[in-house]
């Protein structure tokens, strides 16, 4: 019985060491072996390790994967036309040196290690976009700017034994105090705007207006010529006409046309004629037939 | 690393082992049962042991000892009781290397951390599958053939300085507000849809990699906006925009390797903030009124134009009408001037004086007559002429009706009727003529 006690307790001794000495690195992991607190070695590869156990050697983890540090603040950088920015940007990086990073980093921790990046890479961005205007930042030199900022940051990367895999400009606003004047702009513009379609579309109304009050003019005026020239046409022909007959014989066709006058002109009640009885119509009245 | 303790030694050869060439299942497989057997004696049920589970047989007697390695050669007295429940927990360890992956999803299986590789089985598909238990193999389960989505542009009122909004009492950036080119803010909202193309690529190479995705696109959608002028953005483009966003997400992703494809992107709002909503709305109004005013005038020259031509093809008519009238009145006058005038030749001065006296016989019976003899007397004659035409006019009606009914000869009236008609209608013609100008 003791002899079975001391082999199951010493079975279960070794293994508990055994297991101690043994560690899995992941996929997604460096391990990081201390040797009594100073760093013997990095594992990069994944797969099971050994080391001594607990008091003589241990371990840590660190993350490769790309990481994402997302400006923890935002702060309005001035740019070549004095106007203020806010820039939000974003950095993709990963532990590319273990060693390095934990020497720089005080440890292993990855928010220290943001924490102090964080304002790096603000600093970096600040003097990227002071150089530049706010149109060069929005469009023009967006990949300039995260070169330029890749760049300056490429000495820090290395003494922090990371990898800066790429930054992103997030978001290019206006402070919300500019933001206010730039929607007054812009409503004020689109007044511009409202007047200009309305006053154009008034004009042109107006003008199609005018065009058609021009075009009925012509068009009457047409016409009237027309018809004069048709009435004249008749009159003319008419003359002719006249002409033709009444020049058979002058005197008795101003005679007879007299007559017809006189009758028109006589023709009513209410016409009063002053006769004087001398008139050739009454010589028969006062000669009493006799010549 | 120089200490050589027995069992340390032995653990590296096996982590070597381990290293160098994976374990075949069958292998392992095979040494398991190998050693069962030889745990329990080789006695005569071995062949039972080896079709079937070990747990269910009876274990004979006599054993000498398994080679587990934690295990050394001490177990002798424990006897087949400590066997069947030693073979029991292997059998268990075992059955724990059965998974189950849902259609649609595939799993991962890493041993001892590392991944296995596509091709050496190291990504499986739906369906049981059997890994090395524990402490050797894991497998973690990915969402693959779902389409995922992930709004971008939320109606969350974003911080954007420092000083300025801190209390954020005043929201004045939305987080879908973004600058153009021209430095007008416009609000952008839309859906990213994507799947994975690489389960392996999406565990291993990014921390959280979802959320890359909505940081990708916040990034690539303000590039693609910033390119582009306001109307450009707000009007026109909206598929290209789409495009635009796909194609720079896509390498976003492709450059951190998540493993991720996406499929769309989906412009569900394109809009001018709502500050100036009003304005835009009345600036598309104001569109809509010019055309007003236009189509307003054309209904104007829709309405003159044509009765303009009207009136003008009344006028040109009624010129023909007249001359038409006037030459054939003209025709008329001189025929009947023709028709007389050889009976006048034939006589003139008896055709003059009947024609005189017929003419003014009608004159004389129709108008109010006043006979003055001027030579008899020298005195000054009263006429009161108001009275006389104050009586014609009285009488004025009756003595029109007995003149027209009365009319004893219809020739001399028909005449009298037809020679006002050509002086009065030409002056109306005229007359109108100025009007209608």
């Amino acid at each position: 019985m003791n002899k079975m006690g001391f082999a199951i307790s010493s079975a279960l001794l070794f293994l508990a060491i055994g297991l101690s000495c043994l560690f899995v690195v992941d996929q997604r992991q460096f391990a990081v072996v201390y040797t009594l607190a100073e760093i013997k070695e990095v594992i990069t590869e994944p797969g099971l390790n050994f080391k001594l156990p607990p008091p003589l050697q241990s371990v840590t983890f660190i993350d490769n994967r790309i990481l994402t540090l997302d400006s923890p603040e935002t702060r309005a950088i001035q740019t070549a036309e004095k106007k203020n920015l806010v820039v939000d940007w974003l950095i993709k990086w990963r532990v590319k040196d273990a060693k390095q990073f934990i020497r720089n980093n005080n440890g292993a921790d990855l928010r220290t290690a943001e924490g102090r990046l964080g304002p790096l890479v603000q600093a970096a961005l600040n003097e990227e976009i002071t150089k530049r205007t706010v149109k060069d930042v929005l469009s023009t030199d967006r990949e300039k700017i995260v070169q330029g900022v890749k760049e300056r940051l490429l000495d820090d990367a290395k003494t922090f034994g990371i990898e800066v895999v790429d930054v992103r400009i997030k978001r290019v606003d206006f402070p919300a105090s500019v933001a206010d004047s730039v929607y007054s702009r812009m409503v004020s513009e689109r007044k511009q705007e409202a007047n200009r379609l309305r006053s154009t579309g008034a004009a042109e109304g107006e003008r199609i207006r005018a065009d058609a009050d021009k075009k009925r003019e012509i068009v009457l005026a047409t016409a009237y010529k027309e018809a004069q020239i048709l009435k004249g046409q008749g009159d003319a022909k008419a003359a002719a006409i006249f002409g033709e007959a009444f020049g058979r014989d002058p005197q008795f066709a101003s005679f007879y046309r007299s007559l017809e006058a006189y009758k028109t002109t006589f023709a009513k009640k209410s016409d009063v004629m002053v006769m004087d009885p001398s008139s050739d119509f009454f010589k028969a009245m006062k000669s009493s037939g006799k010549k | 690393m120089n200490l050589s303790f027995l069992p340390l030694a032995r653990l590296t050869a096996w982590r070597d082992r381990m290293f160098n060439q994976p374990p075949d299942l069958d292998e392992i497989w095979r040494d398991v049962n190998e050693k069962i057997s030889r745990f329990f004696g080789g006695g005569k049920k071995t062949d039972k042991q080896q079709t079937h589970q070990f747990g269910n047989t009876p274990p004979p007697a006599g054993n000498d000892g398994g080679s587990q390695p934690p295990i050394p050669l001490s177990a002798k007295t424990m006897g087949k009781s400590f066997g069947m429940v030693f073979g029991a927990i292997i059998l268990m360890w075992l059955l724990t290397g059965f998974y189950i992956v849902q259609e649609g999803q595939q799993a991962v299986v890493t041993r001892f951390g590392k991944f296995k590789g596509a091709d050496a089985g190291g990504i499986t598909g739906a369906g049981v599958n059997w890994r090395l238990p524990y402490p050797f193999e894991a497998h973690e389960v990915v969402q693959v053939s779902q389409l995922r989505s992930v709004d971008v542009g939320r109606n969350r009122v974003v911080q954007t300085s420092s000083g300025t909004n801190a209390n954020g009492t005043t929201p004045s950036l939305r987080d879908s507000s973004m600058l153009t080119q021209d430095e007008n803010i416009v609000d952008v909202r839309f859906v990213v849809q994507y799947r994975l193309k690489s389960s392996s690529d999406y565990i291993f190479n990014n921390r959280d990699p979802d959320e890359a995705v909505i940081l990708a696109a916040e990034s690539a959608v303000r590039e693609v906006v910033g390119k582009g002028t306001m109307n450009t953005v707000l009007n026109e483009k909206r598929e290209a925009i789409a495009g635009d966003i796909v194609k720079s997400i896509q390498a976003q992703m492709d450059a951190y390797k998540t493993g991720i494809l996406i499929s769309s992107v989906n412009i569900q709002n394109v809009q001018p903030p709502e500050q100036v909503q009003a304005a835009f709305d009345d600036a598309l109004k104001a569109g809509q009124d010019g055309d007003r005013a236009k189509n307003e005038g054309q209904a104007y020259a829709n309405d003159v134009i044509p009765r303009a031509e009207g009136a003008a093809a009344r006028l040109r008519e009624e010129a023909e009408g007249y001359k038409a009238r006037v030459v054939s009145q003209a025709e008329g006058d001189a025929s009947r001037f023709k028709a007389i005038l050889p009976e006048y030749q034939r006589a003139p001065q008896v055709m003059r004086d009947r024609l005189y006296t017929d003419t003014m016989q009608q004159i004389y019976s129709n108008v109010t007559k006043v006979m003055v003899d001027s030579k008899q007397g020298s005195q000054l004659l009263y006429l009161p002429l108001d009275k006389l035409l104050q009586a014609a006019a009285g009488n004025d009606p009756s003595a029109a009706t007995t003149a027209g009914s009365a009319a004893s000869t219809p020739t001399t009236s028909a005449s009298s009727n037809s020679i006002p008609m050509p002086s009065n209608p030409a002056n109306a013609g005229r007359s109108r003529d100025r009007d209608a100008r």
